[in-house]
């Protein structure tokens, strides 16, 4: 990050390189809660996307007038207005999944995430960067969430988007949509990534 | 102005501008949608009253004619063992002013969380006429199933008089709810909200005819309008 | 001592060499002893054997419905322990028997009529998640037959709850039925002691029967395979509560039977909680680990949605277990 980084470069690394769930390890309460629905899980994305791309323009355009040791007040003050903007346009438009997610929504207020990337980048670069920043480390998040809730989806109710996808013989595995099959996943997911990502180094190393 | 914008007094104008900015904002959108979100959560609950006042056909049958239940709200005051207990009891008339039944919201503690249904009773508060679980988080594939329409319909038409059991293997028993296999917390819970629900109510729910009759609802009241009454 | 380095070795990810391998003093996990694929070969052969009058009460209760499940989950198991040892690039502990012993306890704990896929994908956690994800024989936390059953019975608890137990035709008359403790539970139907004792009852495929559990379950004892500890603590901890809450509400000694022989206590006690890896290495460890066990077995019988808690109570316990093992650490001679 010294040398100033570019937007694209923000952008992408965002996605897969710097993932937020599974490199960085961070906003794993969402990723635990809600992915046991693609729908769930998509919906959380696109609000903590929203929250965070607002938050790291604003933090951005204010990031000279600020003194250091106001800085986390700030940022809280303003993830806050964004969630409960959020909050409210699930409950207005789509009832049903702001029920579905309950508190899971106001919770983005502590997703590290976005804390994390207003201090990491928003706070330090210029809107463009903190922009494609935000939108990167976005997509990143919802893939995670994807992925992770696409194994339990369709392991716990043979169903996809609430679409049967498997044959009516499949044994639905009730474990996956309960707690304990998100923890599994998470992990499982989690070593796969870490496998592939030791494969690949040992490939660019021979 | 370097120095200024270091000063204290910058940055407590700084932070005082940006609440500000974000206090109007957030005024701004919950004026705009708090009255859409207040609309989605009664038309939830005014939706479902049609089907369990007159049973799922004839609410079908009466919405295709374009015709709706008129409903007022009232709260059922009661109390059981020195604890205040409140009921949110719907009174659901035909547009020809004439009663169609009762639907009384009830909650109570389920296996893992708050179960909250809705109960539809007859004119003459005797016979349950629906049941309906709005909210619940039981186990999925087990206590979930009591939002499942066969195992509710066990409850259609059972008589309000008697406590209603949960019991095994010999559905259609009068009185009797089949237990959901390996959901019997469940399975009870649900029963004994009903049970309980009735039993509170029954005293306070029935209209007498003629009362009813006085407070005939307006013609071409909608559904989803309330009026506060009591 | 050459086998006990080779287990630790791969710990490290692949590819990067321990350079601490050349240390004076190995940190190995438990069995620590001389040959341990030998030795761990005997524990294994010695369970086997003791498992076998179970077995054979469970194929002439069960029949084909015993067969078709201990052949599954003991092919399943080896199939998976030979799959994710490979993954892992370890040298293959087929040879040990520890996955033969799990699978034999999973299909054990099963009913007879639970469909295919359920031991098979008992079997695939049980070793996967269970036991290799974690290093390996010796290195699990938790009893791996246990992790898997308790996966399917979450997974699957229409199959494997109560009602999977009712219903089931084929089986011999006497075995149709809720199992015990259900029954009791649930109908406050009760069984006469003798069935309950010899096992002419329904259940999983290896809990019916207390007689043979007790049989298995002394010889393992008497060759000092599995501590005699855990099972006592187990079984006075169950008599006692049982017993005070069989006096309380009066049951004239029918809540105590069942809840001694109508479930899976004997099989739980001897067979399942004994695991060498997950129950304490102490004496009095192991005497707060039965002890525990028992108490946790009870109050999920008793206060639960579910009839049976003794895999749940194991699972609890075996958490605990590094716990039980810090306490009760003996202190070197000399000190304090």
């Amino acid at each position: 990050m010294a040398d100033s980084p570019t937007p694209f470069e923000r952008f992408v690394q965002g996605i897969l390189p710097e993932n937020p769930v599974y490199r960085q390890l961070l906003g794993l309460c969402p990723t635990l809660a809600v992915t046991n629905g693609m729908k769930p899980a998509l919906t959380m994305a696109c609000s903590v996307g929203f929250v965070l791309l607002c938050a790291n323009i604003v933090i951005s355009l204010i990031r000279n007038l600020l003194k250091p040791h106001l800085r986390i007040v700030i940022f809280t003050l303003t993830i806050a207005t964004f969630v409960t903007i959020a909050d409210r346009f699930l409950a207005a438009y789509f009832f049903q999944m702001s029920k579905t997610l309950g508190p899971y929504i106001p919770l983005i207020i502590v997703n590290c995430i976005i804390i994390c990337r207003c201090e990491v980048c928003a706070s330090k670069q210029g809107v463009v960067t903190a922009a494609s920043d935000a939108i990167g480390q976005a997509l990143g998040f919802g893939l995670a969430l994807s992925s992770i809730a696409a194994v339990r989806e369709i392991l716990g109710t043979g169903m996809l988007f609430g679409i049967r996808v498997l044959p009516d013989a499949w044994p639905d595995w009730v474990i996956m949509v309960l707690p304990p099959g998100a923890f599994i996943t998470l992990g499982l997911l989690l070593g796969c990534v870490n496998w592939i990502g030791i494969l690949k180094a040992r490939r660019s190393a021979k | 102005m370097r120095s200024f914008k270091e000063s204290n007094l910058f940055q407590a104008w700084l932070v005082l501008l940006l609440a500000t900015a974000f206090g109007a904002a957030l005024a701004g959108i919950q004026t705009k949608l708090g009255p859409v979100i207040e609309a989605n959560k009664t038309r939830e609950t005014l939706a479902k009253i049609p089907a369990l006042v007159l049973g799922e056909d004839p609410a079908a049958a009466l919405a295709s004619q374009k015709k709706s239940l008129s409903i007022t709200l009232r709260t059922i005051e009661i109390e059981r063992n020195g604890v205040k207990k409140f009921y949110t009891v719907y009174d659901a008339f035909f547009e020809d002013g004439t009663l169609a039944g009762y639907v009384a919201k009830a909650s109570g503690q389920g296996y893992a969380d708050k179960i909250e249904l809705l109960l539809g009773l007859d004119t003459e508060g005797k016979t349950i006429t629906g049941l309906f679980i709005l909210d619940q988080k039981e186990t999925p594939g087990l206590g979930n199933r009591i939002i499942e329409k066969p195992w509710r319909d066990q409850f259609l038409d059972q008589a309000s008089a008697t406590r209603l059991v949960v019991g095994k293997g010999n559905p259609g028993k009068a009185n009797e709810i089949d237990a959901i296999s390996g959901a019997t917390i469940s399975s009870r819970s649900v029963t004994g909200i009903v049970n309980n629900t009735i039993t509170d109510i029954k005293a306070q729910l029935v209209i007498p005819p003629k009362e009813a009759a006085e407070k005939p609802a307006p013609p071409g009241n909608e559904t989803g309008k309330i009026k506060e009454n009591t | 001592m050459s086998d006990t380095t080779k287990t630790q070795e791969p710990m490290t990810p692949s590819g990067s060499t321990d350079e601490r391998g050349a240390a004076l003093i190995h940190v190995a996990p438990s069995p620590h002893i001389k040959d341990a694929a030998a030795h761990t070969q005997r524990i294994m052969t010695d369970v086997i054997l003791a498992l076998l009058p179970i077995i054979a009460l469970s194929i002439y209760l069960f029949e084909v419905y015993a067969i078709k499940q201990l052949s599954i989950c003991v092919v399943a198991c080896m199939g998976s322990e030979f799959l994710f040892v490979k993954m892992r690039g370890k040298s293959l502990t087929l040879k040990d028997c520890s996955a033969v012993v799990t699978g034999i306890i999973i299909a054990l704990s099963l009913p007879g009529s639970a469909p295919w896929f359920v031991g098979v994908l008992a079997s695939v956690v049980a070793i996967g998640i269970g036991k290799i994800i974690f290093g390996g024989l010796g290195m699990n936390i938790f009893n791996p037959a246990m992790v898997g059953r308790a996966f399917v019975m979450i997974a699957f608890a229409q199959l494997l709850g109560a009602a999977s137990y009712e219903n089931v035709t084929g089986l011999v008359d006497a075995v149709s039925g809720a199992t015990p403790l259900s029954a009791l539970k649930f109908n406050g139907v009760s069984m006469e002691t003798a069935a309950l004792f010899w096992g002419m009852t329904n259940g999983s495929l290896g809990e019916t029967s207390s007689a043979a559990c007790l049989l298995g379950g002394l010889f393992l004892v008497f060759r000092k395979t599995a501590s005699w500890q855990i099972p006592a603590g187990i079984l006075l901890s169950v008599v006692l509560i049982a017993g005070i809450t069989d006096i309380a509400g009066s049951h004239s000694g029918l809540l105590l039977v069942h809840h001694l022989f109508g479930g899976a206590l004997m099989f739980g006690a001897f067979f399942i909680a004994t695991d060498p890896v997950t129950s304490p290495l102490t004496p009095r460890g192991k005497w707060i680990f039965g002890l525990g066990t028992g108490f946790l077995i009870m109050i999920i019988r008793l206060f639960s949605g579910y009839p049976e808690g003794v895999m749940f109570a194991v699972l609890m316990m075996n958490a605990v277990t590094p716990l039980i093992n810090r306490w009760t650490n003996p202190l070197p001679m000399g000190e304090a």
